[in-house]
């Protein structure tokens, strides 16, 4: 009986030990931010909400509402698109209030809740995020732009006119869109009288 | 001065707006278009024309990536659709036109996944000739090397919905002398990746 509870004991200790150092370990790993308490932080990046939309849906969600328009379509399993997005959300921190920017999955419609959002979260995305069903890949890729063959990642700027001002097949040029963002930025202050 | 800078800033102004939107990799061959006779390098370094590797009612050109997810799908669907109409004299050839996948990894891949030829395209010289931008991507040559169809295989990367195969109707069109509906359709896939220049 002693014996047992000699090895409770033992066992209890050497895992608070084990306790003690983990938590210093990753206290050690976690950056220092003395501005934000970390609930705080948690509430900067809240939970990755993908909206899956249909042909119909997606046709108004690429009509600029008054300000330029950038949109990025990609998928998880696409090497590059999951390499430049990095830049992109550093556009959409750069641009927000300036542009609307957002992300379009072609990701297959099942993992809307598990690797799409999952790995949006990863990467801090805060752009809103949709994901798109389509029985007619061909019509959506016409409407986006008659330059596009479907190849991902496809990045499109678009003024708040509609007008199409940039677009790139394939990974970004970061300083590219920004150049060009900064074009159609400047073409809408009004000019004073 | 101050007029100078205005007239400066105006024209730097009008040479920004004018400014053409970043194309990929513009091409106008389109369908109609002729092709001439070409050749490369098989994944053993055997060269190949297309006119040789054509068959008597025309062929398929393919690219393709050893990487793409999107290949992979189809990797099933494009064997069934070249032994199927191998026997109709429409032959497949492979294409490789990515700059970061290496020759042994192309040259497995190949000899994993398809029973037809699998050319190198180094420096995607090929690929920027036709405009190719996407894996899969198709192009159908009839007997005369015109270009027919020109885009997907089908309407769903997946396999699991199809409600439209491209390529297989414009081959059966082709094949009864009637013409081809729909000679052009896109798909999403992967970019090809090209050589830095």
């Amino acid at each position: 009986m002693i014996d047992a509870s000699l090895q409770w004991t033992k066992a209890a200790v050497t895992g608070w030990l084990l306790v003690l150092i983990l938590s210093f370990a990753a206290s050690a790993q976690r950056p220092v931010s003395p501005a934000l308490p970390l609930s705080k932080k948690a509430l900067t990046f809240p939970a990755v909400v993908v909206k899956l939309v249909d042909e119909i849906a997606f046709k108004k969600l690429i009509v600029p509402n008054g300000k330029p328009l950038l949109i990025n379509f990609w998928a998880t399993w696409c090497d590059p698109c999951r390499e430049e997005f990095p830049d992109l959300v550093k556009l959409d921190a750069e641009y927000k209030g300036k542009i609307n920017f957002i992300t379009v999955s072609l990701d297959d419609p099942e993992d809307i809740l598990t690797t799409v959002p999952k790995f949006l979260a990863s990467m801090k995305a805060e752009m809103p995020a949709y994901l798109l069903k389509t029985a007619d890949e061909s019509a959506v890729i016409t409407s986006v732009s008659k330059d596009w063959q479907g190849g991902m990642p496809f990045t499109i700027l678009l003024s708040a006119e509609g007008e199409t001002a940039h677009f790139r097949q394939g990974k970004i040029n970061p300083e590219t869109v920004r150049n060009e963002i900064n074009k159609l930025l400047v073409r809408q202050v009004p000019t004073e009288k | 001065m101050r007029q100078k800078s205005a007239i400066i800033f105006t024209i730097l102004a009008m040479l920004a707006f004018a400014s053409i939107p970043t194309v990929g990799e513009a091409s106008d061959f389109s369908v109609g278009t002729t092709l001439e006779n070409f050749s490369l390098p098989d994944t053993a370094g055997k060269t190949h024309s297309f006119n040789d590797l054509k068959g008597k009612n025309g062929a398929v050109i393919v690219f393709l990536s050893a990487q793409c997810p999107v290949v992979k799908a189809y990797n099933e669907r494009v064997n069934q659709i070249a032994a199927d109409y191998a026997a109709k004299g429409i032959t497949f050839i492979g294409i490789n036109s990515n700059a970061t996948e290496s020759g042994e990894t192309v040259k497995s891949h190949a000899a994993e996944n398809y029973k037809f030829p699998v050319l190198i395209d180094k420096g995607n010289v090929f690929a920027d000739k036709l405009g190719a931008t996407v894996t899969p991507e198709v192009y159908y040559f009839d007997a005369k090397n015109v270009l027919k169809y020109h885009g997907a295989i089908d309407n769903d990367r997946s396999g699991k919905a199809i409600t439209d195969n491209y390529l297989r109707t414009a081959f059966d069109s082709s094949l009864s002398g009637k013409a081809i509906e729909k000679t052009r359709a896109n798909a999403f896939g992967c970019s090809i990746k090209r050589a830095e220049k």
